[in-house]
């Protein structure tokens, strides 16, 4: 186990010194992999887990879902989708921040993009929590934290690249999101409920939207609804395989946006296309890091290792599990969620196999615990992109508005974790 | 600066602006490509009974070729996933311009593994005569392609980085590529 620990703390050290996450995993695990077992083999492994996973037809899922979310981002939907959250949600109190949640959730549900949910949320809804007088760290709290929805809610890139490294059908991960999902939609607007009467002041009331204006918010958010329900129903109902309710989800995003004005010239195409290819070949190269570096982790031996640790701790897997969220929570606060999943969860496999953890179930314990590191300090990725859309709001501000969200996360986990159900309960039925 | 280096700088940028622009041309055209590719392949299967024959390995080449036609910018812009967390004090401590130097070497080198494992794997393909299973194709097409994009990429990653080094040594701030 010796050369896989010394392997983890210069990777640590690399990625904090700020080389970036995806060479630095290569060379780290190509190294390390050679100094076992020599140059030439460490070569041809390299050679091999690249050229398998750069032409893996079950990974063209990650560039569709990304290429939906471009779209259907570009299609400006978000403003329809919050106008009908406002018209579900906007007689009660706090009903903007309200309604903030439930679009951060229907947008990231065909986005797929917790950055791109929280930027372009920040864009819709601030200004009109803005206009009401809403405190800065109740607006811009909710829309950092309704961002986060965006890797639960399926489709998710996240999900999908745990799929691929724990060998787990992601159609049923994409399934088992749904539950966690809702449930977090629902703890967040509790959230929204308690900041709100705690602080009063927070939230003043709204004007509530006119009747037509109703109307065009919901007329505008049916195409969406429908192309969700297609493309979850599609894969639930085993019509399609996620790869292919991907390419069905990119197609009938850029039907949307073209119907709703968008891509009619060919720069907005190519502009959204370039998008979607920069993000995978991102994406990509750290996959291809993390692979290598399981090579070398598998060799080192420190899974089984870890297996035998675990035996002499007669740890169940509840306990592992829980084991396995702490270390998890603390790289949270520097990875984001796609680091987190591929350097952690293949050193555990063999262990969490060995002790029958449902992989489903424990897949999406993971997505939550790395979805709480995106709110929480020192780099809450979200927290930042809201900051960068919101300069005049002060960073501290959005920190301090993510707490309930947080503690609503935490309540999500615990919740999945004492009732597996949540998560296994729809995959057991589509099974 | 004196006037020759000066309008070789220029140059170079404006070559490679150019190859970025034909590189996210040619991923905008291939990603496009997989999408069409994906839905007409379902719409064929479970409309017509007719899939597109050999779609899976087709879709799976323009992966590869999306993901290294990708790379070629996101090198050359230096825009991968980092951790920004002590990047800050570490650039204070060494000076700006060695710190970028070692990031930056760091990178073209891991690059040139990549791009170096590529090409014997695509040389290997060749000799060997592999060909896909459905469509029957030489390997070497697709495992040529990707392996001549990764050398691309790492071009365009050395050349980024050099402007981006000389920019710095020159106290000028990094010019958009």
């Amino acid at each position: 186990m010796t050369p896989a620990l010394i392997g983890f703390a210069i990777l640590l050290a690399l990625c904090f010194f700020g080389f970036r996450v995806g060479f630095a995993t290569l060379i780290v695990g190509f190294v390390g992999f050679a100094m076992q077992r020599g140059w030439s083999p460490s070569l041809a492994m390299v050679a091999q887990q690249v050229t398998e996973d750069a032409q893996n037809y079950n990974l063209s899922v990650i560039p569709l879902f990304i290429l939906m979310g471009v779209f259907i981002y570009r299609s400006n939907i978000s403003a329809d989708l919050y106008d009908a959250a406002y018209a579900a949600l906007g007689r009660f109190k706090g009903g903007l921040a309200l309604a903030t949640v439930l679009a951060c959730g229907g947008f990231s549900a065909v986005c797929g993009s917790t950055l791109a949910t929280a930027a372009t949320m920040s864009k819709v809804a601030m200004p009109q929590m803005k206009a009401y007088n809403y405190s800065d760290k109740l607006a811009a709290g909710t829309i950092a934290a309704g961002g986060t929805l965006g890797i639960m809610i399926p489709p998710s890139v996240p999900l999908v690249i745990y799929g691929i490294i724990a060998e787990q059908d992601i159609g049923l991960l994409f399934i088992a999101g749904i539950l966690p999902g809702l449930l977090l939609v629902l703890l967040f607007l509790l959230a929204v409920a308690v900041m709100v009467r705690l602080d009063p002041d927070a939230a003043p009331e709204a004007a509530a939207l006119d009747a037509a204006r109703k109307r065009a918010a919901v007329r505008g958010t049916l195409p969406v609804l429908f192309l969700f329900v297609l493309v979850l129903g599609g894969i639930y109902g085993g019509i399609f395989t996620p790869t292919e309710a991907s390419g069905i989800g990119a197609t009938g995003a850029a039907v949307i946006a073209a119907l709703r004005g968008h891509l009619r010239r060919w720069v907005e195409w190519r502009d959204c296309l370039v998008e979607a290819a920069m993000t995978t070949a991102k994406i990509f190269i750290v996959l291809f890091g993390a692979v290598v570096f399981t090579q070398f982790i598998n060799l080192s031996g420190m899974p089984y290792d870890l297996l035998d640790a675990v035996d002499a701790w007669n740890l169940d897997g509840p306990q592992l599990v829980i084991f396995i969220c702490l270390i998890a929570l603390l790289m949270g606060m520097v990875f984001e969620s796609i680091g987190i999943i591929v350097l952690l969860v293949p050193v555990f496999l063999p262990a969490l196999y060995a002790l029958d953890v449902d992989m489903i179930w424990f897949g999406i314990i993971v997505v939550l615990v790395t979805e709480i590191g995106l709110i929480t300090p020192p780099i809450g990725m979200n927290v930042f992109v809201v900051k960068s859309v919101l300069p005049d709001v002060r960073l501290a501000d959005i920190f301090r508005g993510v707490g309930f969200y947080i503690v609503a996360l935490g309540l999500a986990l615990i919740a999945v974790y004492s009732v597996p159900g949540i998560a296994t309960f729809l995959p057991s039925i589509a099974r | 600066m004196s006037q020759a280096p000066r309008a070789t700088q220029g140059a170079v940028r404006t070559i490679l602006a150019r190859a970025i622009a034909t590189l996210e041309t040619i991923s905008c055209v291939v990603i496009f490509a997989m999408m069409v590719l994906t839905f007409v392949d379902v719409i064929g299967r479970y409309a017509f009974h007719k899939p597109i024959f050999g779609g899976t390995e087709i879709i799976a080449a323009l992966l590869a070729l999306t993901i290294f036609s990708g790379l070629g910018v996101i090198n050359a812009r230096d825009e991968h996933i980092t951790v920004e967390l002590f990047e800050g004090p570490f650039r204070r401590l060494l000076s700006p311009l060695v710190y970028e130097v070692a990031i930056q070497v760091f990178s073209v080198f891991a690059m040139t593994l990549l791009a170096v494992v590529l090409f014997e794997h695509a040389l290997e393909s060749y000799h060997q005569e592999k060909l896909t299973e459905v469509l029957e194709m030489p390997t070497y097409y697709v495992s040529g392609t990707v392996a001549v994009f990764a050398v691309i990429s790492l071009l365009s990653q050395v050349t980024g980085v050099a402007l981006k080094i000389l920019d710095l040594a020159s106290g000028r701030v990094r010019a958009d590529l």
